[in-house]
């Protein structure tokens, strides 16, 4: 078998692999080390390049890469899963979406794909890291979190043909109903779109909330999908489960809040919303109620703020716009 | 002919009469130079009666505090005495969402370990002086809102422990009725407003209801309300029959464990849980995701609250642990 080398972890044959790769140096000169797992097959089959906490607060991502992983066994692998459970390390220590170490605008590390070798910190890491996508990854499962822990959505890379063909086939096989095909002109600098560019079929997952917002039985629940996604592309063996209808989208809508203050929302996700409905109420410091927050578009919840403080430019609701079931 | 109360002025709000009037408070002063104010909500009956003071969001990010203050206040028409409430207390904090005031540079940013405060101290220490003085002046009762980690949270505790007031703070957590509480001994939580009030004959209550930040529920919000309606009732402030929550479990202290390592977190035990010494309390993994340590419970008692992870430094709360529980009589 070819040797499979990044950073310290060096595949050579079936088995696992794990090791760190540099993507940054701190100001003590320390290095960003980031983990790597290789997990490949007897047999051969596809790469699967999987990576979570590109924003490092978004966790649940990065236990449903581990919970995945520890069930995965080289003798009934075809194929070789390389999973980065977290990418954007000095954010995930800090618990916060971008890496404290950013004095740039450009921190969010989904929008700096596929980076620069001699950009800011975070063009570096981005660069870092897509160099070795590029070169093994065959498909690529991007993981995230939205806002609050009822967040399950999807969406892959729709460029016209067989990678736009190909994404929509994993998004079947992962199944959550509320999935949208990303028009190519969107998420420009996501590694979704970047890799999809480059005739990598890409997917990313939404599944969970911020920090601790989130459960075992969603990193349970989200493991299981990527196998069928993995028994899909006939890594694993075993029938693919259907997990029926979805609703494909046209688009999404992101809707910033412009006024801030104390927030209930009132909507979840995944629920439908006309346009005008009362989506959250906001309170002043007093508690006397300070206005509703409306839906200014129609379409099914994807994602919403979770209160109870926010301020104006924060995500309001993120919307996904003309659902069509299929 | 309205009768002519007492005047009660707390900032900006300013009671003469029975109702509701609002106000700021001014505690500090930000580095544009524009005043650091804090919202004070006075609600009156119409018969003069206990004076209950309530504060929440002592720490900035324990907002479940707020929302259940607010809860309360919205529809309070009082048939004697008066609530004094002030549902954010550190403004600063709240606003950045974090426990202590960003703008606090030195040690002691904890303000419920600064009371009763200094005006020529530190920031949270200034801050501290006058939320008590007021507190001082006023309050025949208190309740301080708090939240742990979890959305299950549910415990409190009263002070002082003994003696005549003891029984008068008691009683207020009997009638709020979380079954998990602490009669508070007076050389623990130094510095705390709950301490300080108590050793100076004010008898109080620390609710801890809910999590940090966004991880509390409108069920709580709603259920925490309906208790202080109940502790109200009980203080004939609000007509109607006192609910019995039932027998509460009291404890002789509890046990803070820090974590002596870091890494990625998952609980074992739920709020509320009655563990023995050596038991699971939560795992922690690597970041490849494999498991390093199980973390066990160095004590015997009831679960009150429980690091929620899913990442921690060395130094973070693990487990807080009620000890020795007994049924009350």
């Amino acid at each position: 078998m070819d040797t499979i080398e990044i950073g310290t972890a060096v595949s050579k044959g079936p088995g696992v692999a794990k090791g760190r790769l540099k993507i940054g140096e701190l100001p003590d000169g320390q290095p960003i080390l980031i983990p790597v797992v290789v997990v490949r097959g007897a047999s051969e089959g596809p790469t699967l390049w999987m990576h979570g906490c590109v924003h490092g607060n978004e966790y649940c991502g990065t236990f449903v890469l581990h919970e995945l992983i520890r069930s995965l066994s080289p003798q009934t692998l075809k194929g070789t899963v390389i999973a980065l459970p977290i990418l954007n390390m000095t954010a995930f220590q800090k618990n916060q979406r971008m890496s404290p170490f950013e004095g740039y605008n450009g921190g969010d590390l989904n929008r700096c794909f596929p980076g620069s070798a001699t950009g800011t910190l975070t063009q570096q890491m981005a660069h870092a890291i897509y160099d070795q996508l590029r070169k093994h990854a065959d498909y690529l499962i991007d993981m995230h979190t939205a806002l609050t822990d009822d967040v399950r959505w999807a969406l892959f890379a729709n460029i016209p043909g067989e990678i736009g063909r190909k994404g929509e086939g994993i998004a079947r096989a992962f199944g959550y109903r509320s999935t949208l095909p990303a028009p190519p002109d969107i998420l420009a600098g996501s590694s979704m779109m970047t890799a999809a560019k480059d005739g990598i079929p890409s997917f990313i997952i939404e599944a969970g909330g911020k920090g601790p917002a989130f459960s075992d039985e969603t990193v349970r629940d989200t493991a299981e999908r990527l196998r069928n996604v993995m028994r899909h592309l006939s890594m694993l063996d075993g029938k693919v489960t259907d997990y029926g209808k979805q609703w494909h989208f046209s688009n999404f809508a992101w809707v910033h809040s412009t006024q801030g203050g104390m927030f209930q929302r009132q909507v979840r996700c995944g629920d439908r919303v006309e346009k005008g409905a009362v989506i959250g109420n906001y309170f002043d410091l007093h508690g006397h109620p300070a206005g509703d927050a409306h839906a200014p578009h129609p379409g099914i919840v994807l994602a919403i703020h979770p209160g109870p403080v926010m301020s104006t430019g924060e995500t309001l609701i993120h919307i996904g716009l003309d659902p069509q079931e299929v | 002919m309205k009768k002519s109360m007492k005047k009660i002025e707390i900032g900006t709000a300013v009671s003469t009469a029975p109702g509701r009037v609002d106000g700021m408070l001014q505690v500090g002063c930000l580095p544009d130079g524009s005043p650091m104010e804090i919202p004070v909500i006075i609600v009156r009956g119409a018969e003069d009666g206990p004076v209950v003071w309530m504060h929440g969001c002592v720490h900035g990010n324990e907002y479940c505090g707020a929302f259940s203050i607010h809860s309360l206040v919205r529809e309070l028409e009082l048939q004697r005495g008066m609530v004094v409430a002030l549902p954010v207390l550190n403004i600063t904090g709240f606003q950045r969402q974090q426990r202590m005031s960003p703008f606090d540079g030195y040690n002691g940013g904890d303000l419920n370990r600064c009371f009763p405060g200094k005006p020529g101290g530190t920031l949270t220490e200034q801050m501290a002086f006058h939320i008590y003085q007021p507190l001082r002046q006023y309050a025949t009762h208190f309740i301080d809102v708090h939240t742990a980690f979890t959305a299950d949270t549910r415990w409190a505790l009263y002070a002082p422990p003994s003696g005549d007031k003891a029984k008068v703070a008691n009683g207020m957590a009997r009638a709020f009725g979380f079954e998990n509480t602490l009669p508070t001994p007076l050389d623990t939580l130094g510095g705390s407003a709950l301490i300080e009030a108590a050793k100076e004959g004010i008898p109080g209550l620390i609710i801890e209801a809910g999590g940090i930040g966004s991880a509390f529920s409108p069920e709580t919000v709603a259920d925490c309300a309906e208790r202080f309606r109940n502790v109200l009732r009980h203080l004939d402030m609000l007509p109607g029959e006192t609910t019995e929550h039932g027998g509460l479990t009291l404890f002789s202290n509890f046990a803070w464990v820090n974590a002596t390592r870091g890494g990625l977190f998952r609980p074992a035990v739920t709020c509320g849980s009655r563990i023995a010494k050596g038991d699971l309390v939560g795992r922690y993994y690597d970041v490849f995701g494999d498991l390093v340590e199980e973390a066990k419970s160095p004590f015997s008692g009831v679960v009150l609250a429980i690091g929620g992870g899913p990442v921690m430094p060395n130094g973070e709360i693990l487990v807080h642990v009620g000890l020795d529980p007994q049924p009350a009589r």
